[in-house]
């Protein structure tokens, strides 16, 4: 898996091999790289809700709509599920004791379809937000724009098709006999548990796409009122799909942390069974709780409880893995690197962003903070409070092995420090405007609105400090991989013992000798 | 094990389902004049500040227990310097609890 360090090789090489550690490397890369242009767009955003009715940075409403869109989908599609699919490339077939994944070429077109659907996302620069309600997407959403979403998300769903059944089949398949699923360790548990809810989700997403486009296209009428369809059935196929992806942007940041905390507690994980459950729990009630985004659309009493019940649901399993998290902790000797901090503190907002997700699927509750910044922050709480941490913490964990030298532990604690009092302050901010009122979304606001005012100029000064600690996380991965100390490749970390999973993931095809 | 997490799952499906189904039905079968309204709308805040209480009172202990494992357990803690009794095997992280360990 050292790349490059003692025995460089043409780029060209990395982007057309299909083994499995350089389409990893292609994943990672590519992820790190969109998460940091959709972090410059969430920044314009709160920078310009900072100063309300100056038009500061965003001129005019519809390009607002289109920057909250494009920081949306690229977070969600081109940052999360590719950074997953990365270091699932990176370990699964290491941990499952496989030569590469089940279809390495299968899984190179995989990634390959990402820039074109990334490409498609930027270059329409739609203005749907990243739901595509109807009538809207249907109606009014300007040309191109939309339909090049619309291509986007299709070429992107693919991807995750293609590369959830090259995942289903390694783990499942190829798995070493002497291996029991049971025994296979948690991230893979994880990849395998969302890439089964990959292949149900997805394709109903899929389908609601092609409607989308052909009743914009005036050749069917699904979700158009204005010919008798229905834009409440798009919602149902929408949240169908994507209240599962929430747990499939989750659980492999969970996956991760099962990765990372043992190692730096220095002691055996407390439970691998309660964690398996908690995966597979975790993946069934996925699917029963995607009504909770619909309460206000009229749905009867009846309905919204079972959906709130499912809901909760989730509670009990989420809570296992954190109590194992807390129990793998006690009784060690941990060592706080980089890795070991962003996974606690992950693990800590994780139990918060789930306590304002307890709030919001109670039905009563739900009707005060429907449409508001509550549920901005609520999201944003888990996909950067637990997803990002628990990302950002593998991949100081896998520099070493990736690049051969070490990152600054300088460095990462100011990007320890920033990361967590900015995710903080600005999403816990956006929950005390939602319950001051403030709908999402919005342009504008009126600047007579005092507390309004400073609680925006609150939650951005947090942006700011969010996004400055990813500058020092930049400057880190790209000084310490080019003039970085060289890493004690047997124990970059110093916590004694073998690194059998990422040590191993060495690629054969340059790394002999070494 | 196994027992114990069965039953903590259990009864914790089983109390988020009376706290609710209790307040649903609560709501059953009345009509909602304007004056009703109003009250409902002041149930829904006193859900909310009930629930709260209880986010953070849970909060308050599991964070609690965070922070204390994280000092008490932390490598640079003097009564945390001797290796644990894993630190000795080839990879402390190997083996489960399930198994009796290594």
């Amino acid at each position: 898996m050292v790349l490059e360090l003692r025995k460089p090789r043409p780029v060209w090489q990395i982007m057309f091999s299909t083994h499995h550690t350089d389409v990893a490397l292609l994943y990672t890369i590519t992820g790190v790289a969109f998460l940091f242009m959709a972090g410059v767009l969430a920044l314009m955003i709160r920078t310009h809700l900072f100063f309300p009715g100056q038009g500061v940075l965003i001129p005019d409403p519809a390009t607002f709509n289109r920057i909250f869109t494009v920081h949306g989908l690229t977070m969600l599609f081109l940052f999360a599920l590719p950074f997953a699919a990365g270091i699932g490339n990176y370990l699964v077939p290491i941990m499952v004791r496989y030569k590469d994944m089940a279809y390495p070429k299968l899984n190179a077109v995989a990634f390959w379809m990402n820039p074109v659907g990334g490409a498609l996302l930027w270059l329409g620069f739609s203005d749907t937000s990243w739901v595509s309600y109807a009538p809207y997407s249907v109606i009014r959403a300007p040309g191109p724009a939309a339909d090049m979403m619309i291509f986007g998300l299709k070429i992107l769903g693919i991807s995750s098709i293609l590369s959830s059944i090259n995942f289903v089949v390694t783990i499942l398949k190829c798995k070493h006999p002497d291996l029991p699923l049971r025994q296979v360790p948690l991230f893979a548990w994880s990849i395998l548990t969302v890439s089964l809810m990959t292949l149900v989700a997805m394709p109903t997403y899929a389908a609601s796409l092609i409607m989308l486009l052909t009743d914009r296209l005036g050749v069917s009428g699904f979700f158009n009122p204005s010919i008798g369809g229905d834009p409440i059935a798009y919602l149902h196929l929408f949240w169908f799909t994507f209240h599962p992806e929430v747990y499939i942007f989750l659980l492999p940041a969970i996956g991760m942390m099962y990765e990372l905390i043992p190692r730096f507690s220095r002691k055996p994980l407390f439970s691998q069974a309660s964690g398996v459950f908690a995966f597979v729990m975790l993946g069934l009630i996925g699917f029963a709780s995607w009504g909770h985004h619909m309460y206000s659309t009229g749905m009867d009493f009846t309905t919204k409880v079972v959906f709130m019940i499912g809901t909760l649901a989730a509670v009990p399993a989420s809570g296992m893995h954190v109590f194992n998290f807390l129990a793998t902790m006690w009784g060690g000797r941990i060592r706080f690197a980089a890795p070991m901090k962003f996974a606690v503190g992950g693990i800590a907002l994780f139990f918060s962003a789930g306590a304002g997700g307890v709030l919001n699927s109670a039905m009563p509750l739900d009707f005060i903070t429907h449409g508001t910044y509550w549920v901005v922050g609520h999201m944003h709480l888990f996909l950067t409070g637990t997803i990002a941490f628990g990302f950002v913490a593998m991949m100081y964990y896998m520099f070493p092995f990736i690049t051969g030298r070490m990152y600054s532990e300088k460095l990462a604690n100011i990007h320890f420090i920033g990361m967590m009092w900015g995710t903080v302050q600005v999403f816990f901010t956006q929950h005390l405007l939602g319950l001051e009122g403030m709908a999402r979304r919005i342009y504008d606001y009126p600047a007579e609105y005092t507390s309004w005012v400073q609680l925006n100029q609150i939650a951005t000064v947090g942006a700011w400090i969010l996004g400055g600690s990813f500058v020092f996380f930049l400057a880190n991965l790209i000084y310490s991989a080019a003039k970085g100390k060289e890493a004690n490749m047997d124990d970059p970390f110093g916590l004694g013992g073998k690194y059998y999973y990422p040590y191993q993931a060495k690629n054969p095809t340059h790394h002999t000798g070494y | 094990m196994k027992t114990l997490i069965a039953v903590s799952v259990i009864t914790v499906i089983a109390l988020a389902l009376v706290s609710q189904m209790h307040f649903a039905n609560a709501q059953l079968g009345q009509k909602v004049s304007e004056k009703q309204y109003i009250n409902l709308r002041a149930e829904v805040w006193n859900e909310f500040f009930r629930m709260t209480t209880a986010a953070f009172t849970v909060g308050a202990i599991v964070s609690g227990t965070m922070i204390w494992l994280v000092w008490r357990f932390r490598e640079s803690n003097p009564k945390n310097k001797t290796p644990t009794k894993w630190e000795k095997f080839d990879d402390p992280t190997s083996g489960t609890y399930e198994e009796g360990g290594h």
